[in-house]
C-alpha cells in the first residue's frame, strides 16, 4: 500500500472530497492538554486512529470517514454532504450518527477518560488486528554505547555499520509513506549520534511522533536537552536501575553513570517532554525496587516502567534474571507504591500468563507485539522483528515492504506459530501469546500445566 | 452526410453498450463444489451456525479475497465468530458492507487465487432472536426455526454443489416430538434423515449432489417450546433497519454490486445507451458504500471473568438489600455464620471463621457485631468498599460484555434448576446455583414457580443456620434428633448429614422474603441507605455525554486499561508512551 499524503499540522482539507487511503496527522491543543492524532485509512476504508502514540482504535469505514472530517474540522454541513455522496444512507441518519460520533472522538482525546470503562467502547480480542505496517518503528541509530550493561540485550558488535543522516531521512520518509506514525530512536545509545536533533526534526516535520530511549547521561547537558526539545521530540524514556548509585553503576558497568543519568532526568523534567524511566528488574536491584520507585516519585517522574531481563545478547548468559513466577510480589508492591505516589506504572515484558498474569495484576494486557505493532531498524537498515530479536527480515533501503512485513519469521511471530500445541487450546491464547519468544526460546518453557 | 454521421454515432454507441459491462461483475467467477451448514439450536434460544464451503475459483477470475456471510439479524457478536481458510485462522472479521446483517471474512494473505481452490470454515455462535412461535396446531406450544443458508449471485457462481444442511434440535426432544419443514427450492429429498448425537440430541440432515451455490434454499424445524428457556421465543417479527437492505432472508449473500436506476428506461434512445455506459464504468467506480453506523473499537479483554456472584450483582447494579442478602446466604452456606433471630435479624459469626472469606463477608460479619446506627454505618462502608473493589477489578474490561456474560451464567443456572426432573434434584440443584439465580430480577416469582405445588424437598444442609427454629440435623441417617451442629464423621468416611423434608413452598417463601426483610429490618429503608453509599462512590457519568475536564498530560493516574497498543503492550526495552 502506498500512502502519499503528508499534511502539516492543523491544515484544513477541502471538505467535499472523501479521504483517500493514507496517513493523516492532526494536533489538538487546549489550555490543559495536547493531543496528537494520526488517522490511518486503509484502501478498504477501514481505519486506525492513534492518539498520542499510545492508544489505538479500530474504525469501520463510516467511522474512518467521520473521524477524518471531525479531525479536519470540516464544517458539519460539508461533512454530511460528503458522507451522503460516499454512503448509501439518508442525510438525517448520517447527521445524527456524525454528531454522536463527534462526542466520542472528543472524549477519546481526554487522557483521563478510559475508552473501555467510561465510554464502553466495543472491544476486540487483543493482538488480533492485522495491519499492513506496524504502528511504531524503533530506529537503532547506532550500537555504540557509553555504558556497558552486564545484561545488555544487544547481540551485535558495538562498531556495527551505520547509515548517514540523509539515509535516515529517506527511511523516515518511507516509514511515513507506509503509514507508520510513531518513531522511537534507540540503540546502543542514540544520543551518541550528533545528528539526532536533525533526525527528530525531520520526523516531526513529516508528522511523526518521536521518542527517545536513552541512558540519559548526555541529557545532563541542559543545552543538549533544549536542542532535542526544540527539534520537536515528544517523549523520552531514561533507564535508571536503582536509587542507589552503587547498584546502578554496577549494573551498567560504568562508574559515575548514575549521577549523570539522574541529572539528565532532572533536566528533562523541567521541559515539556513526556518523561518516563525504565528499570530492568534483576537480582541486583529487585530487593530495593520499592525504594527506587519512591526515589523516582521524589524526583517527580509521572510515569515509571519496569521490565524483566531480555534474553538476548548478554542477557542470555548474565544469569541475573528473575523467574516469571517471582514477579508477582514485586509487581504487586510496585503497583501499590506507584498508586500511592500518584504515578502511572507501565509493565513492559510479555510473560506467559500461567506464570504471571498482568491482567489479573491490573497491569493491562501485555503480549509480544514484535512484527505486529512495532519493529526495529538496525544501524545498517536491516529490519528486525523488535529491538531484541536479531534476525533480519530484510533491509528497509532495498527491499519491498511486502517481503519484509510478510517474511516467514514475521508471520510466525504474529501468528504465534512457535508455541506448543497446548497453548493453542488455551482460553487466553490471544492475550498471552506465550510471552516473549526470546524467553521461550532461551528457557524452552512450557505452560505450568505441562510441567 | 449528417445522416451518415448519426448512423455511425448510433452504431458506435450500440457496440459500446453491448460490450461494456460493470468491471466488477466480470471479476468474480467460481464454483462451490461442496457446502455444509450446521445450525444448532440452544436452550437459551440462540443458534450456532457452522459453515464449511469449498470454493473453486475460475482461471482468470478475481481472487476470492473476502467472503461475505449473511446472518439472520444483527443479534450477533463479532467476538463470538471464528473462521479459517484452509485451516489457517482468519484474523479479520468485520460487519459486512455488502450484505447486511452479515459479516465479512477477509482472507488476506490466504485469498483464493484465480484457478485455485480453498475451504472456508466459519463458526458463528450466540445468534439470538431467531426462534419464533410455530403456527401448526400441536397438543402443546411449539417453537420453530426457519433458516435460509448463504447463496451467491448466479452471475458469479455456477456449477453443482454437494450440499448438506443439518439442524440440531434442542436437548430433551423426543423423537416423536420433532417436526421438519419441507425445504423450498431443494433438489433433494424433502424428508431429512434423522439421527441422535452422542449427547442425545436429535438432528435432521438434508443432502443432495444436485444442489448449487446460487439458489436460495429454505429449511426449518419445530419442537416443543418447553425445551427452551422461558422468554427466548421471539414474539414480534424482526424488523430490520430501513437501510439494511435486509431482504427477509436469513442468510443472503451476493456480490451484486450493480443496480441500474429503473427510470433510465424512460429516457430517450441515445440517453439510454449513454447512461448504460456511464453506469458500467464511471458509475461503478463512484458507487456508494453500504452504510453501517460508525463503529470504533479498542483491543481489550472484554469480559472480566472470575467475579463472585455478589460482585456480579454489584456490577449489574442490583439493589443493595439483595446484595446483602446474597452475602448472608453466602456466609450461611460456608458455615461462617448463623441467624440467631430473624425478626429482628441478628447474626452470629462462627468460631473459628472459615479461611476463605472475602473482604465483604468479613466486613458484613463485623457490622453485625454492632447495633443500631453504628451497624448501618458499617454496612454502608461494606457496600462502599465492595463497589470500589468491583470498580477496580473492572478497569480495562467491558462492563457491557461482562454483564452479558454473568447474565448468561444466571440463565444457565436457572435452566439447570428448571430442567431437574424431581423435586429432590431440583432442590439440590437450586441450592448449588442459588448464588447465581439470585441475580435474576424475577428471582422471587421464578423461585415460587419452581417450588409451587404440594412438594416436599430436603432442606439445604445449612438451613438450620438460616431458620433458627429449624431443628438442627444429626449425623445419623434419616431422622434428626439432637440439637448439636453437624460434625465430621469419626469413621473417616465422608460426613453425612440427614436433612428433613420441608414444604417447597415454605422454602421458597422464606428465601424470597429474606430480601425484603433485610431491607426493612436492617437497612431501615433502602432509599436512604443507598444514597448514603452512592454519595461516596459517585458513579461515573453517562459515557455518551462525557466531556473533557482538562488536566495535564504526561502520566499520573490512569486506568490500567486492557488496551493492547504499541505504546505499552510490549515495548521490550521500552519505547512506549
Amino acid at each position: 500500500m502506498k500512502l502519499f499524503h503528508k499534511f502539516k499540522i492543523g491544515t484544513s482539507l477541502p471538505a467535499v472530497h472523501p479521504p483517500e487511503a493514507g496517513l493523516y496527522h492532526f494536533l489538538r491543543e487546549s489550555d490543559h492538554q495536547k493531543s496528537r492524532l494520526h488517522l490511518r485509512i486503509d484502501p478498504d476504508n477501514s481505519g486506525l486512529l492513534m492518539i498520542n502514540a499510545s492508544r489505538v482504535f479500530h474504525l469501520n469505514p463510516s467511522a474512518s470517514h467521520m473521524a477524518f472530517y471531525i479531525l479536519s474540522e470540516t464544517p458539519s454541513h460539508s461533512a454530511i454532504k460528503a458522507l451522503t455522496k460516499t454512503f448509501n444512507e439518508p442525510k438525517q441518519s448520517l447527521l445524527h450518527d456524525f454528531e454522536t460520533f463527534h462526542q466520542t472522538i472528543d472524549s477519546l482525546m481526554n487522557d483521563h477518560v478510559c475508552p473501555v470503562c467510561d465510554l464502553e467502547l466495543e472491544t476486540t480480542a487483543p493482538f488480533t488486528a492485522r495491519p499492513t505496517a506496524p504502528y511504531r518503528m524503533d530506529l537503532a541509530l547506532t550500537y555504540r554505547c557509553n555504558n556497558a550493561c552486564a545484561h545488555c540485550y544487544n547481540a551485535r558488535s558495538r562498531n556495527y555499520p551505520e547509515l548517514s543522516t540523509q539515509e535516515w531521512f529517506t527511511i523516515l520518509d518511507r516509514l511515513w509513506n507506509l503509514g507508520i506514525p510513531h518513531i522511537v530512536f534507540t540503540g546502543g545509545e542514540p544520543t551518541l549520534r550528533d545528528d539526532l536533533p536533525d533526525l527528530i526534526k525531520h520526523a516531526e516535520k513529516n508528522g511523526q511522533i518521536t521518542g527517545l530511549n536513552t541512558n540519559g547521561r548526555r541529557l545532563k547537558n541542559r543545552d543538549y536537552v533544549n536542542q532535542l526539545v526544540d527539534a520537536g521530540l515528544d517523549h523520552v524514556q531514561i533507564t535508571l536501575e536503582s536509587h542507589l548509585s552503587e547498584i546502578h553503576d554496577k549494573m551498567v558497568c560504568h562508574a559515575g553513570a548514575w549521577e549523570e543519568t539522574v541529572a539528565g532526568i532532572e533536566n528533562v523534567l523541567k521541559t515539556r517532554l513526556y518523561v518516563m524511566t525504565n528499570t530492568t528488574m534483576l537480582t541486583h536491584n529487585s530487593p530495593t525496587i520499592p525504594q527506587t520507585l519512591n526515589f523516582l516519585a521524589e524526583l517527580g517522574l509521572p510515569t515509571v516502567g519496569l521490565n524483566a531481563l531480555i534474553y538476548s545478547g548478554r542477557g542470555k548468559t548474565v544469569g541475573t534474571g528473575l523467574a516469571e513466577n517471582d514477579l508477582l510480589p514485586l509487581l504487586a508492591s510496585a503497583k501499590e507504591i506507584t498508586t500511592k505516589n500518584g504515578q502511572k506504572l507501565i509493565w513492559y515484558t510479555p510473560t506467559q500468563y500461567c506464570h504471571f498474569d498482568p491482567v489479573i495484576m491490573g497491569l493491562g494486557v501485555k503480549g509480544c507485539t514484535a512484527a505486529l505493532y512495532n519493529m526495529c531498524i538496525e544501524p545498517d537498515g536491516s529490519v528486525i522483528p523488535c529491538q531484541s530479536y536479531y534476525l533480519p527480515l530484510g533491509n528497509i533501503q532495498k527491499d519491498d515492504w511486502h517481503s519484509i512485513w510478510n517474511h516467514e519469521l514475521a508471520v510466525s511471530l504474529r501468528e504465534r506459530k512457535h508455541l506448543p500445541e497446548k497453548c493453542a487450546t488455551c482460553a487466553i491464547y490471544h492475550e498471552c501469546g506465550g510471552g516473549c519468544p526470546l524467553t521461550f526460546e532461551n528457557e524452552n518453557q512450557l505452560c505450568v500445566e505441562e510441567q | 452526410m449528417k445522416f451518415l454521421r448519426y448512423v455511425c454515432l448510433f452504431l458506435v454507441l450500440a457496440v459500446l453498450a453491448g460490450s461494456v459491462t460493470p468491471v466488477s461483475a466480470q471479476d468474480y467467477r467460481f464454483q462451490v463444489p461442496e457446502q455444509s451448514v450446521v445450525v444448532t439450536i440452544n436452550v437459551d434460544g440462540t443458534i450456532a451456525i457452522d459453515y464449511t464451503m469449498t470454493f473453486q475459483n475460475d482461471s482468470g477470475a478475481h481472487a476470492i479475497d473476502i467472503v461475505d456471510i449473511g446472518l439472520p439479524n444483527y443479534q450477533y457478536n463479532l467476538r463470538s465468530i471464528t473462521a479459517e481458510i484452509n485451516g489457517q485462522r482468519i484474523t479479520k472479521i468485520t460487519d459486512s458492507d455488502i450484505v447486511s446483517p452479515g459479516i465479512s471474512l477477509y482472507l488476506l494473505d490466504n485469498e483464493i487465487p484465480a484457478g485455485g481452490s480453498g475451504v472456508v470454515h466459519a463458526y458463528i455462535t450466540g445468534v439470538a432472536d431467531v426462534i419464533y412461535p410455530a403456527t401448526q396446531e400441536e397438543s402443546e406450544e411449539y417453537a420453530s426455526l426457519q433458516f435460509w443458508p448463504n447463496w451467491y449471485g448466479s452471475q458469479y457462481c455456477y456449477g453443482n454443489t454437494k450440499y448438506q444442511m443439518t439442524i440440531v434440535l434442542p436437548p430433551g426432544l423426543k423423537e416423536s416430538e420433532g417436526r421438519y419443514f419441507i425445504p423450498e427450492n431443494w433438489p433433494g429429498d424433502s424428508e431429512p434423515y434423522s439421527r441422535i448425537l452422542e449427547d442425545g440430541r436429535i438432528f435432521y440432515t438434508w443432502e443432495s449432489d444436485q444442489a448449487n451455490g446460487y439458489t436460495q434454499y429454505s429449511f426449518g424445524a419445530s419442537f416443543p417450546a418447553r425445551l427452551l428457556n422461558e422468554g427466548v421465543i421471539v414474539k414480534e417479527p424482526y424488523v430490520p433497519p430501513s437501510d439494511s437492505g435486509y431482504s427477509g432472508s436469513s442468510g443472503g449473500f451476493n456480490f451484486d454490486l450493480s443496480s441500474i436506476c429503473p427510470f433510465i428506461f424512460c429516457l430517450g434512445f441515445v440517453g439510454f445507451f449513454a447512461l448504460m455506459i456511464y453506469s458500467a464504468t464511471i458509475g461503478a467506480k463512484k458507487r456508494k458504500m453500504k452504510y453501517l453506523p460508525p463503529k470504533i473499537m479498542i483491543e481489550g479483554n472484554g469480559i472480566k471473568r472470575g467475579l463472585t456472584a455478589i460482585e456480579a450483582g454489584v456490577l449489574m447494579e442490583q439493589p443493595m438489600d439483595k446484595i446483602f442478602t446474597m452475602i448472608l446466604f453466602s456466609l450461611l452456606k460456608k458455615n461462617a455464620a448463623e441467624v440467631v433471630s430473624k425478626d429482628p435479624l441478628e447474626i452470629k459469626a462462627s468460631e473459628p471463621l472459615p479461611a476463605d472469606l472475602y473482604a465483604y463477608e468479613t466486613d458484613f460479619l463485623d457490622a453485625f457485631k454492632e447495633t443500631g446506627s453504628k451497624r448501618k454505618k458499617l454496612l454502608q462502608n461494606t457496600m462502599v468498599n465492595l463497589i470500589r473493589s468491583v470498580t477496580e477489578k473492572m478497569k480495562g474490561f467491558s462492563r457491557k460484555e461482562t454483564i452479558a456474560y454473568y447474565e448468561d451464567i444466571m440463565n444457565r443456572a436457572w435452566a439447570q434448576v428448571e430442567q431437574a426432573n424431581t423435586p429432590d434434584v431440583k432442590a439440590q440443584v437450586y441450592e448449588e446455583v442459588m448464588d447465581w439465580t439470585m441475580l435474576d430480577k424475577k428471582y422471587d416469582e421464578r423461585t415460587t414457580e419452581v417450588f409451587k405445588g404440594p412438594v416436599f424437598i430436603p432442606a439445604p444442609s445449612w438451613w438450620w443456620r438460616y431458620e433458627p427454629n429449624f431443628t438442627r440435623p444429626s449425623t445419623t441417617v434419616s431422622m434428626p434428633t439432637t440439637a448439636s451442629a453437624p460434625s465430621v464423621g469419626t469413621s473417616g468416611s465422608r460426613p453425612t448429614i440427614s436433612m428433613p423434608n420441608i414444604p417447597g413452598s415454605a422454602f421458597a417463601a422464606s428465601v424470597v422474603n429474606s430480601v425484603s426483610s433485610f431491607s426493612s429490618n436492617i437497612l431501615g429503608g433502602l432509599t436512604g441507605f443507598t444514597s448514603g453509599v452512592t454519595n461516596i462512590t459517585n458513579p461515573p457519568p453517562p459515557p455518551s455525554t462525557y466531556r473533557s475536564s482538562g488536566g495535564g498530560g504526561g502520566g499520573g493516574h490512569s486506568c490500567a486499561c486492557a488496551c493492547a497498543c504499541a505504546g505499552c503492550a510490549c515495548a521490550c526495552a521500552g519505547g512506549g508512551r
